[in-house]
């Protein structure tokens, strides 16, 4: 990250710079035939031959300028590959999502399609690269890293491989590669999660916090205030979980608790922020109805794609009118809810014992 | 009377106990209110009032009185098998009561025992079918004794419900453990999460499942793998058939789809409305049209024709039985509205469920006008998250409007957006009537209206669609 800052900190021009705000070459509004579909991710093993000539094999290699980046690539006419949309004038964001055959309840890969959507609505392309178990790719040629919630079962089959990938993962992390981690992906980031039989799965250790298993699950609509680059904004979600999550030192909340149980039901804190490194408990899915939120992920990997400092970089404002609606139905419900434990009588089911 | 379903009285006592009594009358008579003041079937108050009045109101009926039940369960197709079965077991001669417009909660199974039995509490001499909620089956076991269980499928449905599918599973296998020895259990084979229901039960356990030579399915999104039960690696598929449903095998313990005991062998799905199959029993091959159309009717029948198997009812006029089963209330149901035009009603409450649905419907080209509807009560949930993992991507550049209606129109408005629907093609409207105008509206004479509906919005719609005079009513219990 610092390496490619350099060119960048002697600044000329302080004015921020304005980064995709071109108008859409094509009319969304009224073409009939989706300009964006939103593609299958590819396997990380197929995504490493063919992302070879798009994307340079080492992430300290890209070209901080974005024009000079774009330049040898001219020729090329409009590509409408599985792999990208159609523009190129951006350099294409690279999303990881991290096990998506196990993790992968309550609609969170709804997350993926509201990243892919508002960076392709502004002409930014997006490549999608599955990473699944048994896969070691080099996670810090990726620009998101999309960590979901999932089972207790698959959970514990995510962590079995999560070491193979822990190193990869903390060297991107480190360097400033933008991870959001949902549920078991906030507690698989964390050193530990120590279940209700005493049986611990070991984390990645990239977030300061440990996580215990609780006697009790949160379901409820929930609610957050989240400060990003000093600005403020409210972030609504839905929680399922059961697990407890403490923070350590050496990482912050992700927001303070305005309805919900948060982490633990009792310190108020909700989730874990690292660097760029976000994890919280909310399912909902939790991108699609926090446009801001989304755009923050968004703006702070493009920044590291194109090499500028996020606070400069600028996202074309979005029609979000059917965003605020799902955003301020989802704050209502969890209003009308606060205070109160779980917003559902959890269903009388009765559990057999094992063994 | 066949031994399987025969009563087996708890006690021998004739009449009921005075606060059942009033719990009976009280409950047939808010029925009858809610229907003169027209505020719906009254399928789910019958049982709430009555259980007010005398909680023991279904053991009393059923359990004590020993009147045979036979349950099915399952996130997906539960209704559509027991309408089969009740279907079957007619055909055979046999009296059937049966909880048909799908209230399957514990007051929607209280009320069916309630609503068919006479006011000495007595019910009609036959067998009781009982669609009922995978959740809710651990408090209906233990007040009916089910004669014979039948699990449809297990997907991710209601998470808000249950938390986890493995708590659902976990609960349906303490009571398919628990059935009595000569009680029938019945599983589809092809679904690895039912297969291995209570597999050490010593006693009658059916299978069913397909055995096409073709896949009928794939496995299309990453959220349909299915690990082994055994030992979590992927399994592997030789045919998927619907969803994670088919002929599947674990490459690194061996685990394979259990033999089958009644099996789909051949299948043909012709437009909206005909399903042709053949079906292999123990005693023989029965083939079948069926006026319903998709690879889950076939499963549905399977799975009754293998209920009565596991009762060991002789199958005798199985294919006429199942020739004259339409559709169930709002299952790709056709309606004839005003102008000509038609409108079909689909019930659609988890991913598996829009997903066969919107491919059903593709068969007759993708839908252009569409009212589709989302609401948060009890039975429909309150965490609508899983709209994410239904594939309207795929019919999104199709559609020309969408009106999206209920209590959660601005979830079902921001997913079709993300879909790739235009948003200016997208109206919310909350109000069901009047969504349904508009979306009706829209449509030109002679045109297809497709309605895509959670259950509570659904039957609002429907009523709707009855006070227009364009449909009957339809509840029976």
């Amino acid at each position: 990250m610092t390496d490619q800052k350099t060119p960048e900190s002697v600044p000329h021009k302080p004015r921020p710079r304005i980064v995709a705000a071109r108008p859409l070459p094509t009319d969304y509004q009224s073409d009939p035939v989706d300009p964006f579909p939103v593609v299958a991710a590819a396997r990380a093993d197929k995504a490493e031959k063919q992302a070879v000539p798009v994307a340079p094999p080492d992430a300290t290699e890209i070209a901080p300028d974005p024009v000079a980046a774009h330049v040898p690539q001219a020729p090329v006419p409009a590509i409408h590959s599985a792999q990208s949309s159609h523009s190129r004038d951006h350099a294409p964001l690279r999303i990881a999502h991290l096990y998506p055959s196990l993790l992968n309840v309550a609609g969170d890969g709804g997350n993926l399609i509201a990243i892919q959507r508002r960076a392709q609505w502004r002409g930014i392309p997006v490549e999608v690269v599955a990473v699944e178990k048994g896969e070691t790719p080099d996670f810090r040629r990726f620009d998101i890293v999309l960590f979901h919630g999932g089972q207790d079962v698959e959970m514990a089959v995510a962590a079995a491989d999560l070491a193979l990938k822990t190193p990869s993962l903390r060297e991107a992390a480190a360097e400033g590669v933008v991870i959001f981690a949902v549920c078991a992906g906030l507690q698989l980031l964390g050193h530990r999660y120590i279940s209700n039989s005493g049986e611990e799965m070991v984390g990645a250790g990239i977030l300061d916090l440990e996580t215990r298993g609780g006697s009790q699950r949160f379901m409820q609509h929930a609610a957050c205030e989240v400060t990003i680059d000093g600005v403020t904004e409210t972030v609504v979600g839905f929680e399922n979980h059961s697990g407890l999550t403490e923070l350590g030192p050496g990482c912050e909340a992700f927001g303070r608790v305005i309805a919900g149980a948060g982490n633990n039901g009792k310190d108020g804190l909700e989730g874990a922020h690292s660097g760029n490194v976000f994890a919280t408990y909310l399912h909902g899915p939790c991108l699609p109805k926090n446009p801001w939120l989304t755009d923050q992920l968004i703006r702070i990997a493009v920044g590291r794609v194109e090499g500028l400092r996020p606070s400069k970089v600028v996202l074309a404002p979005l029609n979000d009118e059917l965003e605020k609606r799902a955003h301020e139905m989802a704050l209502a419900k969890a209003m009308a809810n606060r205070g109160r434990r779980t917003a559902l009588e959890p269903a009388r089911l009765v559990r057999v014992q094992k063994g | 009377m066949h031994d399987q379903i025969s009563r087996r009285p708890v006690v021998d006592k004739t009449s009921l106990s005075f606060r059942g009594t009033l719990a009976l009358v009280a409950g047939k008579g808010a029925a009858r209110a809610t229907r003169l003041i027209g505020r719906g079937g009254g399928t789910a108050i019958t049982g709430m009032v009555a259980r007010k009045i005398d909680p023991q109101i279904l053991d009393e009926l059923v359990r004590i009185p020993g009147v045979p039940v036979i349950a099915i369960t399952g996130s997906n197709g539960k209704t559509t098998t027991a309408r089969f079965t009740a279907a079957l077991l007619r055909g055979e001669g046999i009296t059937v009561c049966h909880n048909s417009a799908g209230a399957n909660l514990l007051q929607g199974v209280t009320s069916l025992a309630v609503s068919y039995s006479n006011m000495r509490g007595r019910l009609p001499d036959g067998v009781l079918v009982a669609e009922v909620d995978e959740g809710a089956l651990p408090q209906v076991a233990p007040e009916t004794l089910p004669r014979a269980l039948l699990v449809t499928s297990l997907f991710r449905d209601q998470l808000d419900r249950f938390g986890e599918i493995y708590a659902v599973r976990d609960a349906i296998e303490s009571v398919a453990a628990g059935l009595p020895k000569d009680a029938a259990l019945v599983v589809n084979a092809d679904d690895p999460m039912v297969a291995t229901l209570a597999e050490e039960r010593v006693g009658r356990r059916i299978t069913f499942g397909l055995a096409i030579k073709h896949s009928t399915d794939q496995i299309s999104r990453a959220a349909d793998t299915i690990r082994c039960p055994r030992c979590q690696a992927d399994l592997k598929y030789k045919h998927v058939y619907l969803s994670h449903m088919g002929d599947y095998g674990c490459a690194s313990c061996g685990f394979t789809r259990p033999r089958l005991d009644v099996a789909v062998t051949a299948l043909e799905v012709t437009g909206l409305d005909r399903t042709r199959c053949t079906i292999k029993t123990p005693t023989g091959n029965i083939t079948m049209e069926i006026p319903q159309s998709g690879v889950h009717i076939a499963y549905d029948a399977a799975g009754a024709i293998a209920m009565l198997v596991g009762l060991g009812i002789p199958l005798e006029h199985a294919a006429e039985s199942l020739a004259s089963v339409g559709p169930a209330f709002g299952r790709l149901e056709k309606i004839e509205a005003d102008d000509g035009k038609i409108v079909i009603l689909a019930f659609a409450k988890n991913p598996t469920s829009y997903n066969t649905t919107l491919r059903a419907l593709a068969t007759e080209g993708e839908p252009r006008q569409l009212l589709i509807a989302a609401s948060n009560t009890l039975v429909d949930g309150e965490d609508f998250g899983w709209l994410w993992d239904v594939d309207f991507e795929t019919m999104a550049p199709k559609v020309e409007r969408v009106v999206v209606s209920g209590t959660r129109a601005d979830e079902l408005a921001n997913r079709l957006h993300y879909a790739g629907v235009p948003s200016d093609r997208i109206k919310v409207i909350e109000d069901r009537p009047a969504a349904l105008t508009e979306a009706f509206s829209l449509v030109l004479p002679g045109g297809r209206l497709v309605v895509l509906s959670g259950y509570t919005p659904l039957i609002e719609l429907r009523n709707e669609m009855r006070r227009r005079g364009w449909t009957g009513r339809y509840w029976a219990v």
